[in-house]
């Protein structure tokens, strides 16, 4: 299984007036690739705060006071918000719980829809040609010094040849992407059209018939409709636009038959334009007429013969020994990456020594980044924010703990005074927000570590390293770049992939629906689009805040059955936060249950459900009843603890009728029950008393027993 | 918690109840018993006007059509269905009179025929005129036979005593006669809101929270009131200081106690809790069902609980009404409801709800209701029939037949 997401040892506090709040502690879970871990817990116990602090967007007075929250190497508690721009929305998206409020009420759902697609399909743009650019004049640099026997203006020459057909091949592109996009807004303006002329309802025939007919003009030759297809749309057009306003059936026919001849143009397969375009920039001869494929076989050979096979030859030597020589580099690193552990080490750092050995680090690992390497390595990259920003934390810290314990010895000072005068005040004295210190060096170290073994990992792999492959796939890259750079993302393109965004997610008549407002929508619908929005830039992790707690039964089950569904056939992960265990067994593979910050137990559902083993999980259980249950339900007494003064022991004592006396004394450590399942109560421990869970839930699993067995059986 | 109430007594009796705003059948003809001692659960999709049924009982809607007798008293009564009658009689008269122009035997009988409407149409007028003085009156009357008990309770007792026992009795009797003019027959139904943070006003202590019935009622007396309150308090597990508090100091729970002790104070015999628990934690829907399940029994309340979270509901009720945008499709004991679901609706919605049961999740299969698929109701349109003594269905014969034998397989 692939891990997506590792959250350790989280800790997150809130700065309040009347001290600080301890909202999540020491919070671990994993989250692997298609796999959905359920976040059970009462309000308030911290469930919304770690889904947050993973999307980076708590609130300013929180104080994240050490852990890491690894995603694709990266840990997203020290990366810039630079970076963060590029992850959340987009690799990490989030369902909020009401989705009236998640909804902007005075535009259109459309617009909601397609808003980020068009600003990021620009970004998007940018960030491409920028690639292309850098990376070919790296690989030029790289090239003339792995080479020496070959002259540099030969190796320049070549380098602007890749350049100059590279150009060709985006101008064919373009061309072409346009007249797809053409097609694409013809095949919308149709169904547009056909869904009116059904209705009964198409005022303005004549623009209508225009309209396609001119975007279906855009399509001819370039591509797309070519050879009997074009010839026969070009009449359809042409009848079109004869078109009289009583044959709107007339018009109806001729605007399927177009339909159908554009969607088969755009299901036939696309040429290999990067190859086409060396052929037409150097050539200087027409493209012979072939089929698609045999066209394709010949242009690659003419490709490799001319071109392509020595260019190839001279980027692997430079990436061979652009990687030999970041290798050695970055044996350099892993010794200074040594040599600075002991200067974080110390019992209090010391800034100056820390700021210097800072700058040294950052400097000697921006060097050792092999930047000719495709899969980018996230550990390295984002080394230098990640390194700076715990040591900003760690030293902002020893200013905010001295401020504080000035604000608080004070306000010490003055009770006192008041009780020597023989006062009583009515107030009492706030403990001071303190930063543990000890944490936040442990996380500076944690950063150097963390790069210090994937460095090991790389060096100790770089023997197995195929180069030739690399190269090719370095070629893929500047291709890709390529067409990113022209792909533009139009209106109609953001419209047409909204549609069938709507259409996955069961909305019904999406054309209809597309220019309506949220407030025109019910409850259930309001939390498809809310989906569909999430679902739109393709992430890989959706974190859903209680996504059907403000719906009913019947809308629920349509939620949760879409949700399941999305997660299937697009593979995503999940975080499932809600305080009703009864969601959650369809759901969830793994249950984390959180009281009062903290994970008291993990498991798989079936653990959990089947055989629950701590206090907190017997009351949830138990106080929810179900189907068959007849028993006086078992309310948990009392409320979760104030967290500004959590407990010493078990937070959950208090409430517990379990309690032992420990409990009170010495928070339980997490006690392994199996391979997946563990809770942290002093019940597990080998000396304590055996207690059998309530009887409301040993009755309730006999019968989910026998149940099972009579469906297998 | 099932506790079939075995007295027969109708404490309230819904008779084709109609509420309509404007052209939206919020409720369309929905009748239905409430027993004395009992918990009826009114379910469905949020918008299939199970909310609005509640509203209309507790008077909040002037109901469209239909009857609603409490304690045998006819509280609210709608008139449309007077007005339909006689305007069917005025069109079947036209259509006789369009008759007889042509048809001699038909104009022999006309003078008859229109006697006959005539009568008709005075009966209806009678009846109609009969419903809006209940509808309006029922309060008053109410109050002038409380008053008229403290009448006679009093004035004997005054007129033979003397001096200051005298002073003593009138100054009671002025304070007794001055509650009995306010009561209202419809305070002995009570209700219970949804949303505990909306339904409390937070510019008022608990205190005046609960007291404000009280007051309106015309209590004066600042003792006996505080005395009722605390008393109230401690019934639905609060404590006596939390009186002077306000609203915003207390747990989502603790309000919702708040909210109960709101309608309990006022002594109800019927409670309609409008989805008391769908804004809460678990763990504090536990505490506010077993508060009310534990004053149901200590008070032999009534209750009408309107939910839409079948477990809870079945925890709960002994009866359950399945409602559908605005018809009730089916009526049965609890039990048998969940063991016996015959309308499609009903079978959709139970296999909608989700159970503590990783194993029987995975293979729960959702049953979408579709009624266009489900019904033929072109030939003979439905009706709310007894399939089995006690369980009612929403269907015509031919599906009434369907279910029958379905129920004896």
């Amino acid at each position: 299984m692939e891990k997506k997401l590792e959250v350790k040892n989280l800790r997150v506090s809130f700065k309040t007036a009347n001290g600080k709040v301890q909202a999540v502690r020491d919070v671990t879970f994993d989250l692997n690739k298609g796999e959905t871990i359920a976040i059970v817990g009462e309000s308030g116990s911290g469930k919304s705060v770690t889904s947050k602090s993973i999307l980076g967007i708590l609130a300013a007075n929180a104080m994240v006071e050490g852990g890491e929250i690894i995603y694709d190497g990266r840990d997203l508690l020290k990366i810039t918000e630079d970076e963060f721009y590029k992850i959340r929305g987009d690799r990490i998206a989030m369902i909020f719980q009401d989705p009236l409020s998640s909804l902007n009420p005075i535009m259109r759902i459309g617009k909601q829809l397609t808003e980020a697609m068009i600003l990021k399909g620009k970004a998007r743009q940018r960030a491409a040609k920028h690639e292309f650019n850098t990376t070919l004049k790296l690989l030029n640099k790289w090239m003339i010094e792995a080479n020496p026997d070959i002259p540099a203006a030969e190796i320049n020459q070549k380098c602007k040849d890749f350049d100059a057909f590279e150009f060709k091949h985006i101008e064919i592109e373009q061309s072409y992407n346009e007249a797809v996009e053409a097609a694409n807004e013809a095949l919308s303006s149709i169904d547009d059209g056909l869904f009116l002329i059904e209705k009964n309802a198409l005022t303005n025939y004549k623009e209508k018939a225009n309209d396609v007919a001119n975007l279906a003009s855009k399509t001819y030759d370039k591509y797309v409709v070519t050879g009997d297809s074009e010839t026969k749309l070009k009449t359809l057009v042409g009848e079109l636009k004869a078109v009289k306003k009583t044959e709107l059936d007339k018009m109806a026919d001729i605007l399927s038959s177009i339909k159908a001849l554009l969607t088969t143009a755009l299901e036939r397969k696309v040429p290999n334009f990067f190859r086409m375009g060396y052929y037409l920039k150097f050539a200087n001869q027409p493209l012979p007429d072939l089929s698609v494929d045999r066209l394709d076989e010949y242009l690659l050979k003419y490709l490799n013969d001319n071109f392509m096979n020595d260019f190839l030859a001279t980027a692997q030597n430079a990436l061979k020994h652009s990687a030999s020589v970041h290798n050695s580099r970055k044996e350099e690193v892993i010794k200074l990456l040594n040599d600075s552990l002991p200067v974080f080490s110390k019992p209090l750092l010391i800034e100056k020594e820390c700021r210097e050995c800072e700058k040294t680090l950052i400097n000697a690992v921006e060097d050792s980044i092999d930047r000719l390497e495709i899969n980018k390595d996230s550990v390295a990259y984002t080394f230098a924010s990640g390194l700076k920003s715990a040591i900003d934390s760690y030293f902002e810290g020893i200013k905010r703990n001295k401020a504080s314990q000035k604000a608080h010895d004070k306000q010490q000072a003055k009770y006192d005074r008041l009780c020597a005068r023989g006062k009583k005040p009515d107030w009492k004295v706030i403990p001071a927000a303190l930063v543990d210190l000890e944490a936040s060096a442990e996380d500076i170290r944690r950063v150097i570590l963390r790069l210090k073994e994937r460095y090991e990992a790389v060096l100790a792999a770089s023997g197995e390293r195929d180069f030739a492959k690399e190269t090719i796939a370095l070629v893929d890259f500047f291709k890709a770049n390529a067409s990113d750079s022209v792909y533009k993302v139009t209106k109609g393109m953001a419209k047409h992939k909204a549609l069938r965004l709507m259409e996955e997610v069961g909305i019904p008549e999406p054309r209809k629906r597309y220019r309506q407002y949220p407030f025109e929508f019910s409850g259930g619908m309001r939390q498809r689009i809310v989906i569909a929005i999430a679902l739109a830039a393709n992430p890989d992790i959706l974190i859903c805040d209680e996504p059907t707690t403000a719906l009913d039964v019947t809308i629920q089950a349509q939620i949760l059955e879409l949700i399941n569904k999305i997660k299937a056939e697009r593979q995503l992960s999940i975080i499932f936060i809600t305080h009703d265990l009864g969601v959650v067994a369809n759901m969830a593979d793994k249950i984390a249950v959180m009281y009062a910050g903290k994970i008291v137990e993990y498991g798989t559902s079936e653990d959990i459900f089947y055989s629950p083993a701590h206090p907190y999980t017997w009351a949830l259980l138990s106080s929810m009843p179900d189907l068959d249950t007849n028993e006086k339900l078992e309310a948990i007494p009392g409320t979760p603890p104030n967290m500004i003064y959590p407990p010493v022991g078990d937070a959950f004592a208090d409430r517990n009728k379990y309690a032992l006396e420990i409990d009170f004394e010495l928070q339980p450590p997490m006690f392994k029950i199996s391979e997946t399942h563990s809770a942290a109560t002093w019940l597990l421990h080998p000396d304590a008393p055996k207690v059998e869970p309530p009887k409301i839930i040993l009755d309730r699993v006999a019968r989910m027993k026998q149940r099972g067995e009579e469906n297998n059986g | 918690m099932a506790n079939n109430a075995n007295n027969n007594e109708v404490l309230l009796k819904v008779e084709n109840l109609c509420q309509y705003f404007k052209i939206n059948k919020a409720v369309d003809d929905v009748s239905f018993d409430i027993k004395k001692g009992e918990v009826f659960g009114l379910v469905g999709e949020s918008g299939c006007g199970k909310t609005t049924t509640g509203r209309s009982i507790i008077k909040l809607y002037d109901i469209t059509s239909g009857n609603i007798y409490f304690k045998g008293k006819r509280i609210c009564a709608g008139t449309l269905s007077y007005k339909r009658a006689i305007a069917d009689a005025k069109k079947k008269l036209k259509q006789a009179i369009e008759d007889a122009k042509n048809d001699p035997a038909a104009a022999a009988r006309l003078p008859e025929i229109k006697a006959e409407t005539a009568k008709f149409i005075t009966e209806q007028k009678a009846e109609m005129a009969k419903a809006i003085h209940d509808h309006k009156n029922c309060d008053k009357e109410y109050a002038a036979e409380a008053t008229k008990e403290v009448d006679n309770k009093y004035l004997p007792l005054i007129n033979s005593a003397t001096g200051e026992e005298k002073a003593r009795l009138v100054e009671e009797y002025k304070r007794e006669r001055n509650v009995a003019k306010k009561q209202r027959f419809i305070t002995q139904i009570q209700m219970i809101f949804q949303d505990p943070i909306a339904s409390l006003d937070p510019r008022m202590t608990v205190r005046d929270i609960i007291a404000e019935g009280l007051v309106i009622r015309g209590e004066t007396d600042k003792k006996k009131i505080d005395e009722q309150v605390f008393k109230v308090l401690e019934l639905v597990g609060l404590v006596k200081e939390h009186a002077s508090r306000y609203p915003h100091e207390f747990s989502g729970g603790q309000r919702q106690r708040i909210g109960v002790a709101r309608a309990v104070i006022m002594k109800p015999e019927l409670i309609i809790a409008d989805e008391p628990v769908s804004a809460l934690d678990v763990s504090i829907q536990a505490q506010v069902i077993n508060l009310l399940n534990d004053l149901r029994h200590d008070l032999g309340l009534t209750i009408l609980f309107i939910a839409h979270d079948l477990s809870v509901v079945k925890y709960f009720s002994d009866r359950i009404g399945v409602m559908y945008f605005g018809k009730l499709v089916e009526l049965a004991d609890s039990d048998e409801l969940f063991k016996n679901p015959l309308h499609p609706y009903t079978k959709s919605l139970l296999s909608a709800i989700p159970l503590p049961d990783p194993a029987y999740e995975k293979q729960r299969t959702r049953i979408v209701y579709n009624p266009l698929a489900e019904h033929d109701y072109s030939k003979e349109g439905p009706t709310l029939r007894e399939v089995k003594p006690g369980h009612f269905v929403y269907c015509n014969t031919e599906e009434f037949n369907k279910y029958v034998s379905e129920l004896k397989d």
